[in-house]
């Protein structure tokens, strides 16, 4: 008797057991999520499609689909538990502005400051946030949503993380993932719609060598361009602040220390930091909505308007320029920013047509000035819309 | 010197850190009041008296433990909110009620004077001197109507300007905008499409990027010019305009044929990428020789 009672307090303890295991818990949502996620590190480690930035993700992915037995306080939601904790800072949005910091301490703007006109460029191609916002209307998203789903097209994770953590909290994972998605993405998606606008003789415009910037100006950039575009936009302090502090720490020559922290370990704890606990965000039953899916839709969307608004400006500003001082339009698609890529897509793509130019120096303008515009525009679209 | 610039700055933050104290509880003011209560809300013990609203008007926590209230100028100190209440911690543009029933032994937010039988009413700061904000009772309220901002924390002191009778009262809620549009659902109802929102936040991130683009470009001229002038002082006019030409690409270019000469003798290691400038070993060296650069004495024949 006394053994069939040991016998059955066994079996309640293992099937009680069983209760918490991920075998019992899961749903086709967890498992689709899983597969989600080990398609982001097989991208990564196969295909070198932003390793940096898909390795966690992924992972992060498949750790916030690992079925769970509510109450256990280990999930992302669950409030005081580890993951929770770590995701304060996306949830606050303070991990964003720490990369920017990284950032402007990684970033040359000499590109920039010797020709400042490739500044404008960065501006029109953030076009493509509103143009996506506007779409988003459409689909029948509030104008909170809109915006958040619109800056995945200022194609910066970080600054896409920072907007939607205030303007659609509950979207942020959907967006943050397609934001970095996309950015990975970015030499499959721009040079088809930077071929369609451009005619053969424009690609082969050689643009003027950029003259060599001097250390004073260097310095300068940051603490002008702060005062500047922070008094327009005072919303976008946090991102704009930090982006130009980490690049006066390059520039001054004087706290290299800091300016090598700042881009080297800081960044790279805070990168792995908001991949892991945003990918963790992305749990089945928050992510796998049809919102979701118009949210990828309106990133690709927004990705491709501002290449080509990029381009076209580009196109349409040449007018106006001397023989001599035309810009490839080329370029025009590193207005987007996502540093270097689409800076290096440009290069690449001018190469197929002369192996002679090299366009990455001259696209490196438009891509950081696109930094900027990304950050401005996001300070504008959370003035207006929190 | 040092050490007294150190002592300096370290004064100075400690004040700043006092005065920024003092500024919190500056962020508070007395919002709305309602002196006969009849019909209206009660307090915890099931009475209905008069009370006073305060509200953080900024967007910090403001701890007003060890601040007074008061309706009498002269004793600026009547009564003292008791500190290490967790509920004297006012959150950003939160609100706090105060019952004005004469029965201070009832809790942290039950004062030790009435209302009707004041004139003003003043919140003094933790200081017991420095007064925060400060309202004169308007007598003449109907029962069960409260007199308070229009909008929460904007209105002038002595409640002519910004002040209204509420047309219901509100302790511990806003005073309008309960019901206040968000800003989002404004832009829904006014552009339904975002034409607008594109056109004005295209025209600020152009505008903002434009003023860069002037500046930098006239400090690009200055800058240009300023090394013409230093190079030509020093090498003349033609190195001058030498100078001016140099470009990156040249600069690239000299950069790739020291790499591809340091590729060619072997002088660097394995890694490719990696300009290695060796380092000089070899002590004597006949450049350094001093026989070498001795000048002979010359023969005065």
């Amino acid at each position: 008797m006394e053994n069939l009672g040991l016998f059955s307090q066994l079996g309640d303890n293992l099937t009680q057991f069983l209760q918490y295991t991920g075998f019992a818990n899961a749903t086709w949502g967890h498992i689709l999520m899983i597969a989600i996620g080990l398609v982001f590190i097989y991208l990564a480690i196969k295909k070198d499609w932003e390793p940096l930035l898909l390795v966690p993700i992924g992972f992060g992915i498949i750790i916030g689909n690992i079925p769970l037995f509510p109450g256990l306080n280990v999930g992302v939601y669950e409030e005081g538990s580890v993951l929770n904790i770590l995701y304060q800072g996306v949830q606050q949005g303070w991990y964003p502005p720490l990369i920017f910091m990284g950032i402007g301490a990684m970033t040359d703007f000499s590109a920039l400051i010797s020709n400042p006109k490739l500044l404008l460029i960065g501006a029109a191609a953030q076009f493509g946030i509103f143009g996506a916002y506007a779409i988003a209307l459409m689909f029948g998203f509030s104008p909170s949503e809109a915006g958040a789903i619109g800056i995945i097209g200022g194609a910066d994770g970080p600054t896409a993380i920072f907007l939607s953590s205030r303007l659609a909290p509950d979207l942020m994972g959907a967006i943050a993932v397609s934001a970095y998605s996309y950015m990975a993405l970015v030499p499959v998606i721009q040079p088809p719609v930077m071929r369609l606008l451009t005619s053969n003789k424009e690609r082969l415009i050689k643009m003027k060598p950029p003259r060599a910037v001097s250390q004073t100006e260097k310095k300068l950039f940051p603490i002008i361009g702060f005062l500047m575009t922070a008094f327009i936009v005072p919303s976008g302090l946090p991102l704009l602040g930090m982006l130009f502090f980490g690049n006066l720490l390059k520039e001054s020559g004087v706290t290299r220390r800091l300016a090598e922290t700042a881009r080297g370990p800081l960044i790279d704890v805070i990168t792995i930091l908001i991949g892991v606990t945003v990918g963790c965000s992305t749990q089945a039953d928050k992510f796998l909505q049809w919102k979701s899916v118009y949210i990828f839709i309106l990133g690709a969307t927004s990705f491709v308007i501002a290449t080509a608004t990029g381009v076209l400006f580009v196109k349409l500003f040449n007018l106006f320029l001397k023989e001599g001082n035309k810009i490839n339009p080329l370029v025009g698609n590193a207005g987007v920013s996502a540093v270097p890529d689409s800076a290096r897509v440009s290069n690449n793509v001018g190469l197929e047509y002369d192996k002679s130019n090299f366009l990455l120096m001259h696209a490196m303008g438009p891509n950081v000035a696109g930094v900027i515009g990304s950050a401005v525009a996001a300070g504008i679209l959370l003035g207006f819309l929190s | 010197m040092k050490r007294l610039l150190k002592i300096f700055l370290l004064s100075g933050l400690m004040l700043a850190g006092i005065q920024l104290n003092g500024q919190s509880q500056s962020d508070m003011c007395i919002n709305e009041y309602l002196v006969y209560n009849t019909d209206d809300f009660v307090d915890d013990f099931g009475h209905k008296s008069g009370w006073v609203e305060l509200f953080n008007t900024s967007y910090g926590t403001v701890n007003i433990g060890g601040c007074y209230l008061t309706n009498d100028p002269n004793n600026l100190t009547k009564y003292i909110i008791p500190k290490g209440d967790v509920l004297t911690k006012i959150k950003p543009r939160q609100h706090i009620l105060f019952w004005a029933d004469n029965q201070p032994h009832r809790g942290t937010f039950h004062l030790n004077f009435k209302i009707e039988e004041s004139d003003e009413i003043l919140l003094v700061a933790s200081d017991g001197r420095t007064i925060i904000d400060k309202i004169q009772i308007k007598k003449d309220l109907d029962t069960n109507v409260s007199y308070g901002r229009f909008e929460d924390g904007i209105g002038s002191k002595d409640g002519s300007e910004g002040w209204q009778i509420m047309s219901r009262t509100s302790p511990s809620t806003n005073n309008s905008g309960a019901n206040k549009e968000s800003a989002s659902a404004v832009f829904k109802r006014i552009d339904p499409y975002g034409v607008i929102m594109a056109m004005t936040a295209m025209s600020v991130v152009f505008l903002s990027l434009i003023l860069l683009y002037v500046v930098f470009k006239n400090i690009g001229k200055y800058n240009v010019r300023k090394n013409m002038e230093r190079a030509e002082k020093s090498h003349g006019k033609k190195a001058a305009k030498a100078e001016e030409d140099t470009s990156a690409e040249i600069y690239a270019a000299i950069a790739a044929a020291m790499h591809l000469y340091t590729m060619d003798d072997e002088s660097h290691d394995i890694e490719n990428t990696i300009l290695t400038i060796a380092k000089v070993t070899k002590n004597y060296s006949p450049w350094s020789s001093k026989i070498y650069t001795l000048r002979e004495t010359p023969c005065k024949k």
